[in-house]
């Protein structure tokens, strides 16, 4: 018994081994959201518009900073209204190795995003002592709140991310 | 058979003949340093890393359940596993190449098919590993120097936890998330050297090997009658009510770092990790001989006493410095924990052919008072705040430390029958060919 236990495993970890392997041979399974909403049809609907990745750009999962730089999390979910136009960003901020983040919803308008630049971070006009203590987003909670733009500054310009 | 186990295994480590002359004791302690080393970078990562991938919140918190499930449900047929399988490097070999498939697939394929096989390869092997660990220290140095060797295996396992936070941290933040899942799996390499001085210890008979001429339906019942003994029910209670308690303090006292701190928060809550994993280290060896000399009874009160003390310290004091000085209370409890979980199955249990098959059920009590501290402690903390939630799983805490006091019996000499000598020497004698139909069941599940 204890040998074809032992064989059994064997197996499992070659099988699991090979599995890994062959990952290369697959391609990188990189935008597969994006491809998502562009085809959600049959292979080739007639209604086809041009979405141009020089303009658009995915948001889930994208770093945020701050105008000085700090890194402020990643945009883990995207909070739309009825007319389908986005409201609120909600941003995994801060903690270690994913202990101790919060997730934080922030204004829609305070992001700045970059799509010709894909590897730039997102730029939120707020900084990190202006967020940090807001409340946790809930989506449970009768009363949600977003950090929205701060009160005695002027309306940041969209200036270039750092 | 055992012949034909040696046979393969040394053909497998044929290149590293050198390490071969190491002492079995410093094979141990190389693999609890690296598997330590391993699974720290693994769980926490993978929620970022997902995220990083485009994940949405709900696909990761399904993957990370799959994981947490599997984790549950392997516990004690991975126990059954390894009592049932002689060899115990053997045990530890497979589960570590599981482990670096897992990494790899995470790397590699981070779609949910293989994020959920992953997790399931991940989840298993580390209820293999675990107790195969427990089981080779037993082995080598026996049932009456038990406690000082768990000690030793605390202390190389704290400065792995320490070191690998460390290193996944630095590689997480100036390479990529990605980075880490590779680097883990490199990390099997070195963690597999460990094994060749292992090899020979693994091969000599374990203890179930006394019980000659049991039948399967009788060693089933021989089980369940071992893990309905007083002694264990009541430290499996004592266990799970002090990881209520304990389970979610960290992460809370990191959010509050996280909601105070200015710009330093990652750096504290990382001291909040490392700082208890140094007091482990130092604390460990000593509380292994403590153990020894003056019972189990007294590591156990001292470990459990530190977390209601923890908890009510959180609860009144919100300094971001002071919450990371609170964690050296931490440090006690892991110490005590990580040496008492062991010994106190091997008191019980070591002798009967079922210790891998206890450890397992003490780690499914673990896992449901951990997951069910998160998710009470989390409720807590939404509706009463902070401290609050901190002066709840303090009570919990004295909760468990009274019910220790109140009900643990000393288990130091439990079975009796003093012996210093090691168990391979004593059992090396008979090897009758017993088995069991119901042993063999917790292979399928891997397939």
């Amino acid at each position: 018994v204890k040998r074809r236990a032992s064989w059994r495993l064997i197996g499992v970890a070659i099988a699991a081994i090979a599995l890994a392997a062959h990952a290369p041979a697959q391609g990188p399974p990189a935008t597969q959201k994006a491809a998502l909403t562009n085809s959600t049809d049959t292979p080739h609907p007639k209604n086809l518009v041009p979405l141009d990745t020089k303009d658009t750009m995915g948001v889930l999962g994208k770093k945020v900073i701050a105008p000085s730089g700090d890194d402020l999390g990643l945009i883990v979910d995207v909070v739309a209204d009825a007319a389908g136009h986005p409201r609120a960003a909600v941003i995994d901020f801060g903690g270690f190795l994913g202990v101790g983040s919060r997730k934080i919803a922030v204004d829609w308008n305070l992001l700045h995003f970059a799509p010709t630049d894909r590897n730039r971070p997102v730029l939120l006009n707020l900084d990190r002592a202006e967020i940090q203590a807001a409340p946790e987003y809930k989506t449970d909670s009768d009363q949600v709140k977003m950090v929205g733009a701060p009160p005695l500054s002027p309306p940041a310009a969209p200036d270039a991310p750092k | 058979m055992p012949r034909n186990d040696r046979r393969r295994l040394a053909s497998i480590f044929r290149p590293d003949r050198a390490l071969a002359k190491v002492s079995p004791e410093r094979g141990l302690d190389g693999l609890n340093l690296f598997v330590a080393n391993i699974q720290t970078g693994f769980g926490p990562f993978i929620a970022v890393y997902l995220t990083t991938r485009g994940w949405t919140q709900g696909e990761i918190g399904l993957a990370l359940t799959v994981g947490t499930v599997a984790a549950m449900a392997s516990q004690i047929p991975a126990g059954a596993l390894v009592d049932a399988i002689g060899s115990k490097a053997a045990v530890a070999l497979f589960s570590l190449l599981a482990f670096a498939a897992s990494a790899l697939l995470f790397a590699l394929l981070p779609v949910p098919l293989f994020v959920y096989l992953a997790e399931i390869l991940h989840g298993f092997s580390s209820c293999t590993l675990g107790p195969a660990i427990a089981a080779l220290s037993l082995l080598i140095a026996g049932q009456r120097k038990l406690g000082p060797r768990l000690g030793r295996n605390a202390r190389f396992a704290a400065i792995g936890n320490g070191v690998g936070a460390a290193l996944m941290g630095l590689c997480g933040y100036s390479l990529s998330v990605r980075a880490v899942f590779f680097l883990t799996a490199a990390l099997i390499l070195p963690a597999l050297l460990p094994l060749v001085p292992l090899r020979r210890v693994s091969l000599t008979p374990h203890a179930s090997h006394t019980q000659a001429t049991a039948e399967a339906p009788e060693m089933a019942g021989q089980a369940v009658r071992l893990l309905m003994t007083p002694a264990l029910v009541v430290f499996g209670l004592c266990v799970m009510l002090f990881m209520l308690g304990n389970a979610a303090m960290l992460p809370l006292a990191s959010t509050t770092l996280t909601k105070r701190a200015t710009g330093t928060a990652p750096l504290l809550i990382a001291a909040c990790i490392v700082l208890p994993q140094l007091v482990v280290a130092g604390l460990s060896p000593a509380f292994g001989q403590l153990a020894e000399q003056r019972g189990r009874r007294l590591v156990m009160l001292i470990g459990f006493a530190a977390l209601p003390a923890r908890g009510a310290l959180l609860s009144i004091i919100t300094d971001p410095y002071a919450i990371v000085l609170i964690q050296i209370l931490d440090g006690l409890s892991g110490a005590a924990i990580g040496v008492l979980v062991p010994l106190v199955a091997s008191d019980i249990a070591g002798r009967s052919g079922h210790y891998n098959l206890s450890l397992g059920a003490i780690g499914f009590v673990i896992g449901i008072g951990a997951a069910c501290s998160t998710t009470l402690g989390g409720w807590a903390a939404d509706s009463f705040g902070d401290p609050a939630a901190f002066a709840g799983m303090a009570a919990v805490g004295a909760a468990a430390a009274l019910l220790v006091w109140a009900a643990m019996p000393e288990t130091r000499d439990w079975v009796g029958e003093p012996s210093g000598e090691p168990l391979d020497r004593r059992l090396v004698a008979t090897r009758p060919s017993v088995r069991s139909a119901s042993m063999k069941e917790p292979g399928q599940p891997t397939t």
